[in-house]
């Protein structure tokens, strides 16, 4: 069974016609399923995990990059996870802006998307970790003034810039081979002076005196921070396209 | 003969870059192809290839299978198979190397000491009027 996590915005007329559109096409190919509005719950949580009780095959996420996080977020963080990770794929349907998760896994748009259900192409995912929170695409933070320490070494960025840890590439531009079930997170810093920095780690702390880390563009997290990889948590629906192999 | 630009090609592929703005302190070891264009001080090591950017500062010993160096090196240096000094390269310390090329203008600091296979072709330089100090 499937069950189609729909978040708030959606209620919004603007969207109206693309969520009519999916609907359409996922009758079309026969995968109706439950339709569960985030806008209503208080308890995401707990919804969820009672849909993956009572026997939930596929979680779609309906929205953004953010509903995807919180979905996962809710999956990861209780105690159905292993129910979860034996039984229960994740899929997702972008509508809307902000949905750089949806694009590195090759979905494009809300059509597309309800195919790429219909064909059920399965990746096991990493996730990455920051203290107690799950990240999927990649984590910010400025670049000058932080440092990342390895215990073994550590590395200071001297100049103003960016410093990207990246568990799953969201743009083609950086032609880096990123691959999110190897076990490591991407690290990319660019500064001014045009320069790129680029490294593969599995865990590290990132300090920086003045500047927070900033989860997929969304949540704020102080340092200093462990930050870590956990290793295919999540089994994903993906298209072909997807921006890894 | 001995090309530089397909010696340089195999960087592409480089596992790991250290920029320009990057400090390093510790010892940095590593498994791929690294390069270092900031600055490093500790050790540095890996069981391939190491490229050393003209403006970068390495205050470290150093460790891998082929090192290409156009910046500065203070400290010892172990190369198994081959090292390449280019014409800004400037070395303080001790250099053991299977095979070598050295450009003009390179600076040594240091003793020379061949570790390879006697039997191969020795160190090559490959233009002449580089600067050699030994302490």
């Amino acid at each position: 069974m499937h069950v189609y996590i729909y978040d708030d915005y959606l209620n919004k007329s603007k969207y109206s016609k693309a969520v009519n559109r999916m609907e359409i096409r996922l009758t079309d190919l026969g995968l109706n399923g439950k339709i569960i509005r985030l806008g209503g719950i208080k308890n995401i949580k707990g919804t969820i995990q009672n849909e993956i009780r009572l026997g939930a095959k596929t979680i779609v996420a309906v929205g953004n990059n953010q509903t995807v996080n919180k979905i996962i977020g809710a999956i990861i963080d209780n105690d159905i996870y292993s129910d979860f990770q034996k039984k229960t794929l994740l899929g997702i349907v972008p509508i809307g802006n902000d949905n750089s998760i949806a694009s590195s896994f090759g979905i494009k748009n809300e059509e597309e998307a309800c195919n790429i259900l219909l064909a059920r192409r399965i990746e096991k995912i990493d996730l990455g970790l920051i203290g107690d929170r799950y990240f999927l695409n990649e984590t910010t933070i400025e670049g000058l003034g932080t440092i990342i320490d390895l215990g073994d070494y550590s590395l200071e960025v001297a100049e103003k810039g960016t410093v990207r840890i990246i568990n799953l590439l969201s743009d083609k531009e950086n032609l880096i081979n990123s691959n999110p079930h190897d076990g490591l997170l991407d690290i990319i810093i660019k500064t001014k002076k045009k320069d790129q920095t680029i490294l593969k780690l599995n865990k590290f702390i990132v300090t920086n005196a003045t500047e927070q880390l900033l989860i997929d563009g969304v949540i704020e997290v102080k340092t200093p921070a462990e930050v870590s990889v956990d290793r295919d948590k999540v089994s994903v629906i993906v298209g072909r396209d997807r921006l890894f192999q | 003969m001995f090309n530089r630009e397909k010696k340089l090609e195999k960087f592409k592929d480089a596992e790991t870059v250290i920029g320009a703005s990057i400090k390093v302190k510790g010892n940095f070891h590593g498994q791929g192809n690294i390069i270092i264009e900031g600055s490093l001080e500790g050790s540095l090591k890996t069981d391939a290839s190491i490229f050393i950017g003209e403006k970068a500062k390495v205050v470290a010993s150093v460790e891998a299978k082929d090192l290409v160096v156009n910046g500065e090196i203070k400290g010892n240096v172990k190369i198994k198979n081959y090292l390449s000094l280019g014409g800004t390269a400037k070395i303080s310390g001790d250099i053991h190397y299977g095979e070598l090329s050295i450009e003009k203008g390179a600076i040594i600091n240091g003793q020379l000491l061949f570790t390879g296979d006697q039997t191969s072709k020795k160190g090559v330089q490959e233009n002449e009027g580089a600067e050699l100090t030994e302490e």
